[in-house]
């Protein structure tokens, strides 16, 4: 029985040019087939053997949705399984789609977290994204957050945005914090192939700051957070003290969880899968009662210890030594050269990036992989 | 039976239409029904194909009824169509008492043109003339005519007006053969002296060679020898390409065909070997033969050590059928466990290379191509270098093989062409106008020097319109030193260069600008040095790399994540671990492109 519950809501706005997750434009009787589709899906893997500690709902556009379709979606999740009194229930949210009411409607049926999508609070930013809110959108709705006297939110900003420099960088990033979030996210935008913006940067007319200034912004970012007192705990996650995003670590931690709505991925007894990426045939598939289900995995020692290392690393907790099982026994000594070159390090008993080593994690872990013979 | 038998082949430069030609013939004469046409049947090998050469001679019977009542037999022998090749070609010709000149009516006479049209002279065949394509809109007959009588020196009366794309012609060519190539000599009643022109290895027949029969007869159970291999093997077939094969009861004087001889290695088979019988044997063999030396030398290594096996057989096998490149098994630092091989030329070396990636399924990295030196020690004596890497530090003399260049271009492009020459170390030997608007020059080059890009620099410098053919003519002094590169203090051998004194500053610095391109960043700083002996005459540097992060991970999608990272492992397979530094593929390319 999985602890951690996910959701996904597959409508927006508006796709952001650079997305290449699931997301459709939103409209209100496809968003009703959908949750018929996704309430049946719950009530197939209904479980009440254990107690969730977290639901996360992304999207997509979770905030797109109605009153109605959240009191549905909630009245199903309570009614097939068991919610710990402390759970973590997080809802992401965008600026374009936030007012009062629907803020108060979300806090009602217990969502005690929100993760708001504001990438930049610079317009210039936001349009080449093509994000749907400008940076005056971002403040309001930040406010109204702020009013509605939730205690957690987090925000996400973006660096390495085409046109931004540490400067704008910077200002976000202060400006994020003057909300005083008790978590920000600051994620490096990645071009992604088969998006608009992938196809911009490809006909020369838009350009990607180059990677030594992409480095100054990640670094910079780092450093200013942790000045106000965002502690690092993962490579693109800041928060405070007891503040980390419970949900997210079990992903890191590889933890179970089960995953509910087009496209959502499962971890359940060794096995990944996914559903379906595609919304009509989520839909009809359930209608006709099974799960439709897609790419089930079941691991071998080697994947689980390949993602031991990627996912494990991306932590700043790092590895625990002593508590994985997978971990081979000569293991730190496969590590001894990155070690002793500064890549990483020994932290008590569990192992980590360093400062150094977390900027170019994907070539530190490439290697681990050669290393440890994966 | 002689006198109603007809032995020629088609000579042309590169995509004048030769194999068009050679289909269309098939065709007219019923070889092969319509319907079994491909495009171009003698071409056989995909690579062929695609590239539009023809790397292996073929032969094929054809009948023809000809206008004045009889039936001739027309043995039509396809030569290679590359400078690589010339000595394969030369063979062929000799076995042929006639040659078609094909040449492109748009475009006149070039190189190669020339340097067949000398080969069939020098083996004394009839050259008929066929000015092709004169479908198109640019074609010009009158000036093509002009360029083969300035060129070549051959009377054009009586060229043949063809168009093998649209089958204009073909008919007039057929005759052309019957009446002006001559009947084959020879004498059925002598003993067997026959000419090994092609041979091959077939996987259920072992070695089939292709032969001319100039004397006597060959049948099923003769007992024959190779006279320069000299060895003997019992004939087990003899027959026809039709070119199905088909198989005869003999072959007799006059006649082209095929041997199954039980022959295992196609080494035994040299082309230009003459076969004859082992208990009656002929008092000289045919002339001309020549145990042809590979002139390019590269090292060929699997990008993953574990490939070195399947490496090792691939070029085995491939030497069953192509007994003209070599290889011996080479260690180097940089690079692990390979081959150093040896070519007939730049061409024949990328066809190789890409049957073996091809074919054999292989990655493979190969080091600059090189030529052999003769280098003379301090105790004078002479040893061949082909590898950079193995040049003593002491020597009296360095020579390097040189070439006579034939090139042939519109006499606008004179200008930047005499310099590219220049550059290249040439020397002027001819200089010459060929019609009205076409310049044919002559230079000698070191080999070396058109190894790198001169052919292609050639091509852009001259929009395509200049063509060239090349022949060896010798070892020559030079003034020539070692370049080495230094990757974090650590020469790597793979990189190093043999190159002319004056050009090595020059080179040095281009080459450790162009690593510097190519190496990707890594985690440590990488510094590129290149030196001569001690003294370092260029340094660059790639600097650490800074970001490699994936920023997120979404929704739990773990598998996405973990994919993007197994790639990354991927593609650093493909590079090759020197020290710690990783170089890819690219910058052993690298060392071919500077210039």
């Amino acid at each position: 029985m999985a602890d951690f519950l996910y959701i996904h809501i597959p409508f927006c706005l508006r796709k952001c040019l650079y997305c290449d997750f699931l997301s459709v434009p939103y409209d209100a009787s496809s968003a009703g087939h959908y949750l018929d589709a996704l309430c049946r899906e719950l009530e197939l893997k209904k479980d009440k053997s254990g107690i969730l500690r977290s639901i996360y709902i992304g999207g997509g556009t979770p905030t797109t949705l109605s009153e109605k379709h959240f009191r549905k979606l909630f009245e199903c999740v309570r009614n097939n399984y068991v919610l710990s009194s402390d759970a973590e229930i997080t809802v992401e949210a965008n600026p374009g789609s936030l007012d009062r009411t629907k803020i108060d409607t979300i806090l009602s049926f217990g969502v005690n977290r929100l993760s708001v999508g504001v990438q930049s609070f610079h317009d210039n930013e936001l349009n080449v994204l093509g994000r749907v809110h400008s940076a005056d959108d971002a403040q309001r709705s930040l406010a109204l957050i702020q009013k509605s006297g939730i205690e957690n939110f987090s925000i996400d900003l973006m660096y390495g945005i085409p046109g931004q420099d540490l400067t704008s960088w910077l200002e976000s990033l202060a400006k994020a914090a003057e909300f005083s979030p008790m978590h920000i996210s600051a994620y490096e935008l990645t071009p992604e192939q088969n998006t608009p913006f992938f196809h911009l940067l490809n006909s020369n007319r838009i350009e990607m700051p180059d990677d030594d200034q992409i480095f100054t912004m990640y670094s910079f970012g780092i450093d200013y957070l942790e000045s106000r007192g965002y502690a690092q705990y993962e490579i693109s996650n800041f928060a405070f003290r007891d503040y980390e995003c419970r949900h997210n670590l079990n992903y890191w931690d590889r933890g179970e969880y089960l995953g509910a709505g087009a496209g959502a991925h499962s971890f359940l007894n060794n096995m990944r899968s996914k559903n379906t990426g595609d919304i009509r045939q989520y839909i009809e598939e359930l209608a006709s009662g099974s799960i439709p289900v897609r790419e089930p995995l079941r691991l071998t020692p080697e994947d689980s210890l390949r993602e031991l290392l990627f996912l494990g690393l991306r932590k700043k907790q790092g590895i625990r030594l002593n508590k994985s099982a997978i971990f081979p026994e000569n293991g730190v000594e496969l590590c001894r050269e990155l070690i002793d070159e500064g890549f990483l390090e020994i932290y008590g008993d569990s192992m980590r990036l360093t400062r150094k080593g977390v900027p170019v994690s994907n070539a530190v872990i490439v290697n681990l992989f050669g290393k440890f013979g994966l | 039976m002689a006198k109603n038998i007809r032995n020629f082949s088609i000579v042309a430069h590169i995509d004048h239409g030769k194999s068009t030609l050679a289909d269309r013939l098939l065709e007219y004469t019923g070889a092969l029904s319509e319907r079994e046409m491909m495009d171009q049947v003698l071409d056989t090998m995909d690579l062929e194909r695609e590239r539009g050469i023809t790397i292996k001679a073929h032969a094929v019977r054809l009948k023809y009824h000809a206008d004045d009542g009889n039936e001739y037999i027309f043995n039509l022998i396809d030569t290679p169509g590359h400078v690589d090749f010339s000595y394969e070609v030369s063979r062929s010709l000799a076995s042929c008492e006639g040659a078609l000149l094909v040449v492109d009516a748009s475009q006149g006479v070039e190189a190669q043109s020339v340097a067949n049209a000398y080969l069939a002279l020098e083996n004394n065949l009839e050259i008929i003339p066929v000015i092709n394509k004169i479908d198109l809109p640019a074609a010009d007959p009158e000036k093509t005519k002009e360029h083969i009588e300035d060129a070549i020196g051959l009377d054009c009366s009586f060229a043949v007006l063809a168009s093998a794309k649209e089958g204009i012609g073909t008919h007039e060519i057929l005759e052309a053969i019957v009446n002006r190539v001559p009947p084959p000599a020879g004498d059925d009643d002598n003993p067997l002296k026959a000419l090994i022109f092609d041979s091959w290895f077939d996987n259920y027949q072992g070695v089939i060679v292709l032969v001319r029969v100039f004397d006597g007869r060959v049948k099923q159970g003769d007992k024959i020898r190779l006279m320069a291999v000299d060895n003997v093997f019992e004939v087990s077939q003899v027959g026809i390409f039709t070119p199905k094969i088909t198989p005869l009861h003999e072959l007799v004087s006059g006649e082209v065909g095929y041997i199954i001889a039980g022959i295992k290695r196609i080494a035994d088979t040299k082309i230009g070997d003459t076969v004859t019988d082992a208990n009656n044997p002929a008092a000289e063999p045919c002339p001309g033969y020549k145990d042809i030396k590979p002139m390019v030398f590269c090292g060929l290594y699997p990008t993953a050590s574990h490939q070195y096996e399947n490496l090792r057989d691939a070029l085995n096998k491939l030497r069953l059928n192509d007994a003209s490149f070599t290889f011996e098994p080479e260690t180097s630092l940089a690079l692990g466990f390979g081959f150093r091989c040896g070519f007939l030329g730049l061409l024949h070396m990328e066809i190789i290379k890409e049957r073996l990636e091809r074919e054999f399924d292989l990655s493979l990295l190969s080091t600059a191509p090189t030529v052999v030196y003769r280098v003379t020690g301090p105790d004078m004596k002479v040893i061949s270098v082909d590898n950079p890497a193995l040049l003593p530090d002491q020597h009296e003399m360095i020579e390097e093989p040189f070439v006579l260049a034939t090139i042939f271009l519109p006499q606008e492009f004179i200008g930047p062409i005499l310099d590219l020459c220049q550059e290249k170390r040439g020397i002027q030997k001819s200089f010459a106008y060929i019609g009205k608007d076409k310049i044919k020059i002559e230079y000698e080059l070191p080999l070396n020097e058109i190894l790198w890009d001169f052919f292609d620099k050639l091509k852009s410098l001259s929009r395509g319109y200049a063509s060239m053919d090349y022949e060896f003519i010798g070892f020559r002094e030079s003034d020539l030193i070692k370049l080495s590169i230094l990757l974090n203090g650590e020469v790597v051998d793979a990189l190093s260069l043999i190159v002319h004194k004056e050009k090595a500053f020059y080179k040095g610095r281009e080459l450790t600008e162009k690593l510097r391109g190519i190496i990707p960043r890594q985690m440590f700083e990488v510094i590129i040095q290149a030196a001569i002996g001690n003294k370092i005459i260029a340094r660059e540097n790639v600097k650490a790399l800074r970001k490699d992060v994936i920023a997120k991970c979404y929704g739990g999608d773990i598998t996405r994540k973990r994919k993007l990272l197994e790639k990354q492992k991927e593609g650093k397979k493909r590079m090759k671990q020197f020290g710690r530094v990783e170089l890819p593929q690219e910058a052993f390319l690298a060392v071919l492109k500077v210039k």
